[in-house]
């Protein structure tokens, strides 16, 4: 008896799967067997695969683009998928996306190893735009992203100027390996070294552009007895969690100089003076999917690279930027 | 205890055995209604070429399953081994030694974790959690905290031949089939492989009668260091790099695809088709859910509901006297 109860439980279960399952797709078998879009119709296919959903950074980023995209729904079919940040990962979802033939490909690579099926992709007749990480190959329709270099160079010529030539910045570091922690950090002790040669920088740890890590990166190396007057972190996060570990000490005139610019309580931090500043990375979905529906109707990209540029925030420029950006990431405080 | 005591019994143990299969034809109905796309010609090659990895990683896994252990530490040896792969062809080596190498050490790291489960008496929980964190840490010195990128042309050449295939079946998947059938053989017809199945049924019993525990312990675990290794290879031609971050859950797809195969966690009961079923569908249920847009964090929730059905159908009429 109790074995004939718990089979219809499995069934149960197995038929909420089987009805869940059906909730996605039309069973429209006529369009979807011919390879088009399987909801909706004869709609091309715009297809999204992103490196992963999960720091505010993304978030605003999938915020935007699914924005750009609801506004295009009845030109295009729009679908995405994350890859957690695993490039094998990213590589079945776009081999996965390839057997519905969609018009065009949008990447955010996880890593360069997209490269090879970026390039099958665009041998086929897709039109692959790369998004914010770069790959490989010269086989993609077009560019659209950010430039960590110069962001780099931007942050070094203001702290530099701020602080007139003289004192000590600690940088806390992202992610090791990654492209944006490269160039973020090269970019910075580019115009260090020309430019500022009086100030003493601090090559920190990474922090893997976490909040919590950068924290006790800064609790540990308070212990340290060294002494500086500034910090660059390479996000915001590690902005915030460097400035909750100097709070926590009762230290207080250091000045915190994140990048990304993507979070409201980023922007409270600088009304209230605990950030000095920080500098906007774009996310660049709104442009690939502005992109991708030009593309759709015949209008090719005429440059093939588009860099979006940096803004700088401050206490005085805060609620300027907080107007012209409203998609900004805010945890719900409840 | 695994004897059928009734009719309905026999169903159960009927299921059990195939329950990867049942699974397998429910996903096709659900395809042939829903998506007949995953029909499409090229799919099929798809989804082999993702089968490969997952599904070499849950082969050796059942090995360890089915001497009653687990290894925990799959991912982060993967992760270790994708980086020795890299920085041996990144140096140019040929590629028939990296993979005789990697193997080798492969082999050898997972003998000594089976080891150190074996003669510690600790439960393999805790030891492979141990080598998880270790060899992570291995890992990320070895490749000096950055990717290791193949950065010459003739490098990257290198590990071409595994990314190619051939009559167009995916040269990864020829590789997973070899080992599948490997396994099979050596779980199936020979005296290591009831050793593995005694050793998990019940470990006292197999010592008592003469069956070597400790070293089929450490037979299990090294053959799961071979998967590994052989896994993160075709990992590294793939992605043409090596990643101190690689594999990040990894052991739990290989576990995953394990269970839902019909393996038994506590031990002793399993097959290699079974797993080789179970990999195939999960990876089945993943391609099918792209192909009909359903966003990939809401189906890992589906597949945490599949793999929980498949533990709780192993577990019934099992070992009932331990659980009461």
């Amino acid at each position: 008896m109790r074995f004939s109860k718990s089979m219809g439980l499995v069934a149960c279960l197995a038929g909420m799967l089987i009805a869940g399952c059906s909730g996605g797709g039309s069973t429209d078998e006529g369009t979807a067997a011919k390879g088009g879009a399987a909801a909706g119709g004869a709609k091309p296919l715009v297809v999204f695969a992103q490196a992963n959903s999960q720091d505010p950074w993304r978030q605003v980023f999938d915020a935007n683009i699914k924005a750009e995209a609801d506004k295009h729904a009845s030109e295009f079919s729009y679908e995405q998928q994350d890859a957690q940040d695993d490039p094998n990962k990213q590589i079945d979802e776009i081999e996965t996306f390839l057997v519905k033939n969609p018009k065009v490909l949008l990447v955010s690579a996880a890593d360069t190893s997209v490269t090879q099926v970026c390039e099958k992709a665009f041998d086929k007749g897709i039109s692959v735009i790369v998004l914010d990480r770069d790959i490989e190959s010269e086989k993609f329709t077009c560019y659209v992203g950010g430039d960590n270099t110069e962001i780099g160079r931007q942050v070094g010529e203001y702290m530099g100027k701020t602080m007139g030539g003289k004192g000590t910045i600690l940088m806390v570091q992202g992610k090791a390996g990654a492209k944006p922690t490269e160039h973020r950090r090269d970019g910075f002790l580019e115009v260090m070294k020309a430019k500022f040669p009086g100030i003493n920088i601090i090559v920190g740890d990474n922090a893997d552009y976490q909040r919590q890590k950068a924290r006790a990166y800064m609790e540990t190396f308070l212990q340290s007895g060294k002494t500086f007057d500034a910090v660059y972190a390479h996000n915001d996060e590690m902005a915030i969690g460097a400035y909750l570990a100097l709070e926590a000490k009762g230290i207080k005139g250091k000045m915190i100089v994140g990048v990304d610019g993507c979070q409201a309580e980023v922007l409270d931090y600088i009304r209230e003076g605990k950030m000095a500043a920080t500098f906007k990375y774009p996310t660049p979905g709104e442009k690939g999917i502005e992109i991708a529906a030009e593309i759709l109707k015949g209008n090719a990209p005429k440059d093939k690279k588009i860099i979006l540029p940096t803004t700088l925030v401050t206490k005085e420029t805060a609620d300027k930027y907080l107007a012209d950006n409203p998609n900004l990431f805010r945890v719900e405080a409840k | 205890m695994a004897q059928p005591r009734s009719g309905q019994s026999a169903w159960l143990l009927w299921i059990q055995r195939y329950q990867s299969l049942v699974g397998l034809v429910l996903l096709l109905g659900v395809a042939y209604w829903q998506q007949p796309l995953f029909f499409a010609p090229g799919n099929l090659a798809n989804v082999l070429n993702q089968l490969a990895i997952p599904g070499t990683l849950a082969l050796g896994m059942t090995f360890v399953i089915l001497t009653g252990g687990i290894d925990l530490s799959v991912g982060s040896l993967f992760a270790l081994l994708n980086c020795v792969t890299a920085s041996w062809c990144a140096s140019g080596t040929p590629l028939w030694m990296t993979v005789a190498y990697v193997v080798f050490l492969g082999t050898a790291i997972g003998a000594l974790t089976g080891g150190i489960v074996s003669w510690s008496g600790l439960q393999p929980f805790v030891v492979t959690l141990g080598a998880m964190v270790s060899l992570r840490g291995v890992a990320f010195v070895y490749s000096n905290r950055t990717f290791i990128y193949i950065r010459e042309p003739e490098h990257k050449k290198l590990l071409e031949p595994l990314q190619g295939d051939v009559a167009g079946l995916p040269v990864s998947a020829i590789v997973l089939l070899l080992c599948t059938g490997l396994a099979w053989v050596v779980l199936a017809r020979t005296r290591f492989g009831r050793q593995v199945y005694a050793v998990g049924g019940n470990a006292l019993a197999s010592r008592l009668s003469g069956v070597p525990v400790n070293q089929t312990r450490i037979g299990a675990y090294a053959i799961n260091g071979m998967c590994v290794a052989l896994s993160a290879v075709l990992f590294s031609s793939k992605i043409q790099m090596g990643q101190f971050s690689a594999g990040i859950g990894y052991e739990l797809d290989a576990i995953a695809g394990a269970v839902v195969g019909g393996c038994s966690l506590i031990g002793g009961y399993g097959s290699v088709l079974g797993t080789f079923g179970g990999a195939l569908f999960i990876v089945s249920v993943g391609v099918l859910m792209t192909l009909m847009s359903i966003d990939k964090l809401v189906g890992d929730g589906f597949k945490g509901i599949i793999i929980l059905i498949a533990v709780y159908m192993q577990n019934l009429g099992r070992r009932k006297s331990d659980a009461v």
